[in-house]
C-alpha cells in the first residue's frame, strides 16, 4: 500500500467536500522540525482528541488509540500521504500522538553474512 | 376675444350711429327745398331725396357688415376659448402621460403583462377626440416594443454570460477532479504534490470567477450538492476559493449542517467576503472567521484588520447589497467590484442577511446571517471526514500512550502456556514453526557464522556441566540457525535487542 488507490475515487461520485487538499497543509508546518515519516511508521496517540483540534487531525488521534501506520491512516482518510506528512508532524510538535520507526532494515543480518552461513553449511 | 367682448353692448349705439348720416341728409335736404325758390323747389327735392336714399342704403349696408362682423367675431372667439382649453388639457395630459403613463407602462411590462393589455391599462379612453388617445396608445406600444427588444437582447447577453460560464464551470470541475486524483496518485511525491496542490488552487480562484459571472448573469453558482455539508467544511470550502488562504483563522464552528442546495451559494458568497478581507488588509495580518448560533440562523463573521470602510464606501456597499434584483452591469463601473454585487444577488436569492461594520480591529467586519431553513443537523459532527464508515474497525481499547509494541512475556509462543522447565531450572523456548529472522546482533552473528564456515564449535553454545556428546555441537549449532538459541552465558538470549522488533 503506497498511497497510489487508484479505485477509491469512482468516476461517478464527485469528492465529498467542497474544501480542497491545500487547506489542509498549511504553511506554518514548514518552520517546525520536521521528523522522517516513513510510509511505515507507526504512529500512536499520546492524548485524547481535543475538541480544537481540526476534523482530520482529531481523527488520526482518535484512530491512533491502536497503533498505525502512516499508509494506513493515509488510506482510512483517504488523504495522499503528502498531505497527511505535515498534519502528523504538527500532531507530533504538539505532543498528540508519538511516531515510532519501523524496524531498522539494518537490523537484519546482511546478505554477506548470509552467504557465508550457506558456505559454511555447504562444507559441512 | 377682449375687443370683441366690450365692443358688443355698443352694438345698438353703433346700429343707430348709421341713422345719422340720412337723417343729417334729410335734414339738410329739407333745408334745402324750403330755401330755393319754388321753381327750383321740384329738382332739389328729387336730388335731396335721392341723396338721402343713396344714403340711407349705405348706412343700411354698413350696420348689416358691422353686424355680420360681430358675429363673426363672437364665434371667433367662442373657437378661441375651445381650442385654448383643449391645448390646456393637451399640455396636461402629455404630462399625465410622461409621468405616470408610461412608468406605469414599464412597471407593468416587466412583470410580464402582455403588450396590449399594458397598453389598454395604462391609456384608457379619454374623453378626448379618440385621436388623441390613439396616439398616446401608439407611443406606449413603441416604446413597449423597443425597451422588449432591448431586454431581449439584454437577455440573450445574460444567456451567454451563463453559457460561457457554465462551459467554464465544468471545465474547472472536471478539471479540479482530474488534479484530486492526480493528488491521490502523487501523494508520495512532495514535489509533485506540491505542485499539485498549487495547480489545484489556481484553478479553484478560476472556478470561482466563472462562479461569478454565472452569478450575474441570473444563475446558481457552481455545482449542486445533494446531502448536506458541514458548515466547517464549507467554511473551509470558501477559503479554498481565494488567493491568500492562508491568512485565514478558522475559529470556532457551530457544529451544524448547511443543506444541499445552499451549500454553493454559501461558499461563494463567503469566498467573496473573505476575498473582500483579505484584499484590503495588509499582508502581514490575519482575518478571523467565526459561525455562531444566533436566534435567526447561523451568522458567520469575517473580521479583518485593514483598512476600513470609509463613510462614501459605506454607503456605496449599502446601496450594491441593498439592491433589490435586477443589477445592471454598468453598476459595477470601471473597476469592477464583482465581489460585493455578486454577494448581494445571493443574498436576495437565497435570503442571506450580510452587513459590513467597522471592526474594532479598525478594518472590516463582515456578518452573513445564514437562515435556519438552509440549517440542518450536522449528520457527523465534527466535520465529514471524521464520520465512521472510514474510520478503522474497532478494536481493543487500549489506555492512550500504551505503546504496544513491547514483547509481552511470550510473544514468540505459539500458545500461551508457560514454556517448559529445562534442566537447569530455565526456561526451554519451543521450536518456532517456518523460518525465522535470525535474531542475531551483528556482531555476534558475524562471529558465529564466521566459526560455522570454519568448521568450528560455537564456543558459547557448548554446554559446561554435561559431558559433551559426540555429534552434540551440530545440534546445538542447527538449533542456533533456526532461532533456537537456548543460552548464551546461562540467560536465554531472548533479551537480544533485535528480538523485540518482530
Amino acid at each position: 500500500m503506497n498511497g497510489s488507490r487508484p479505485d477509491n475515487e469512482p468516476g461517478a461520485e464527485p469528492p465529498g467536500n467542497p474544501d480542497r487538499l491545500y487547506i489542509l497543509s498549511t504553511a506554518e508546518t514548514r518552520a517546525r522540525p520536521r521528523t522522517h515519516l516513513d510510509l511505515v511508521t507507526l504512529i500512536v496517540s499520546r492524548a485524547e482528541p481535543d475538541p480544537g483540534l481540526q476534523p482530520e487531525h482529531a481523527a488520526v488521534v482518535r484512530m491512533c488509540d491502536f497503533p498505525l501506520s502512516v499508509a494506513e491512516i493515509s488510506a482510512y482518510l483517504e488523504l495522499p500521504v503528502s498531505t497527511l506528512t505535515p498534519m502528523l508532524t504538527e500532531l507530533l510538535s504538539d505532543g498528540k500522538v508519538e511516531a515510532r520507526p519501523p524496524v531498522p532494515a539494518a537490523a537484519l543480518p546482511d546478505v554477506r553474512i548470509l552467504e557465508a552461513v550457506m558456505h559454511g553449511l555447504q562444507k559441512l | 376675444m377682449v375687443g370683441t367682448g366690450s365692443s358688443a353692448p355698443r352694438r345698438p349705439a353703433s346700429a343707430l350711429i348709421w341713422l345719422i348720416s340720412p337723417l343729417v341728409l334729410a335734414v339738410c335736404a329739407v333745408t334745402a327745398v324750403l330755401s330755393v325758390t319754388p321753381a327750383a323747389r321740384a329738382p332739389v327735392i328729387w336730388c335731396g331725396a335721392a341723396a338721402t336714399v343713396a344714403v340711407g342704403l349705405a348706412s343700411a349696408e354698413a350696420a348689416r357688415r358691422g353686424r355680420v362682423i360681430a358675429g363673426l367675431r363672437r364665434r371667433l372667439a367662442e373657437r378661441e376659448a375651445l381650442l385654448q382649453r383643449r391645448l390646456d388639457q393637451h399640455d396636461a395630459e402629455t404630462w399625465r402621460f410622461a409621468r405616470d403613463v408610461l412608468p406605469e407602462a414599464l412597471k407593468l411590462m416587466r412583470r410580464g403583462a402582455p403588450t396590449d393589455q399594458v397598453v389598454r391599462v395604462t391609456v384608457p379612453a379619454h374623453e378626448l377626440e379618440p385621436g388623441f388617445s390613439a396616439a398616446h396608445r401608439a407611443v406606449v406600444r413603441s416604446v413597449i416594443e423597443a425597451v422588449q427588444q432591448e431586454e431581449a437582447l439584454r437577455d440573450a447577453a445574460h444567456r451567454a454570460f451563463v453559457n460561457i460560464a457554465r462551459r467554464m464551470q465544468a471545465i474547472v470541475h472536471q478539471q479540479a477532479y482530474d488534479i484530486r486524483e492526480m493528488e491521490h496518485k502523487h501523494g508520495n511525491n512532495p514535489d509533485v504534490f506540491g505542485d499539485l496542490l498549487h495547480l489545484d488552487h489556481g484553478n479553484a480562484l478560476t472556478g470561482r470567477l466563472a462562479d461569478s459571472i454565472a452569478v450575474l448573469g441570473g444563475s446558481r453558482p457552481g455545482r449542486q450538492w445533494r446531502s448536506e455539508i458541514p458548515l466547517y467544511n464549507v467554511l473551509r470550502g470558501a477559503m479554498s476559493r481565494i488567493l491568500e488562504y492562508r491568512r485565514v483563522d478558522l475559529h470556532s464552528v457551530a457544529d451544524v449542517a448547511v443543506v444541499g442546495p445552499a451549500v454553493e451559494p454559501v461558499i461563494h458568497a463567503l469566498a467573496e467576503l473573505l476575498d473582500n478581507a483579505t484584499r484590503y488588509s495588509p499582508p502581514q495580518t490575519r482575518v478571523h472567521l467565526t459561525a455562531v448560533d444566533i436566534q435567526s440562523g447561523i451568522a458567520v463573521e469575517i473580521e479583518d484588520a485593514g483598512v476600513g470602510l470609509t463613510d462614501e464606501a459605506r454607503r456605496r456597499t449599502d446601496r450594491v447589497l441593498s439592491k433589490e434584483g435586477g443589477l445592471d452591469l454598468d453598476d459595477l463601473g470601471e473597476s469592477p467590484r464583482l465581489g460585493l454585487a455578486v454577494v448581494s444577488r445571493l443574498a436576495n436569492t437565497y435570503d442571506f442577511i450580510v452587513s459590513l461594520r467597522p471592526s474594532a480591529y479598525g478594518g472590516v467586519r463582515a456578518v452573513l446571517v445564514i437562515p435556519p431553513n438552509l440549517i440542518t443537523a450536522s449528520r457527523f459532527p465534527g466535520g465529514d471526514i471524521a464520520r465512521a464508515p472510514k474510520l478503522p474497525p474497532a478494536k481493543k481499547k487500549r489506555r492512550p500512550g500504551s505503546i504496544p509494541l513491547q514483547p509481552s512475556e511470550t510473544p514468540m509462543m505459539d500458545s500461551p502456556v508457560p514454556p517448559p522447565m529445562g534442566d537447569g531450572g530455565l526456561p526451554q523456548r519451543r521450536r518456532r514453526r517456518g523460518p525465522a529472522p535470525l535474531p542475531f546482533g551483528r556482531g555476534a552473528a558475524a562471529e558465529r557464522a564466521r566459526n560455522a564456515a570454519e568448521g568450528r564449535t560455537p564456543a558459547p553454545s557448548v554446554p559446561e556441566e554435561p559431558p559433551v556428546q559426540p555429534g552434540m555441537w551440530l545440534a546445538a549449532f542447527t538449533s542456533g540457525i533456526n532461532g533456537e538459541l537456548h543460552e548464551q552465558n546461562g540467560r536465554p538470549i531472548t533479551d537480544n535487542p533485535s528480538d523485540k522488533e518482530e
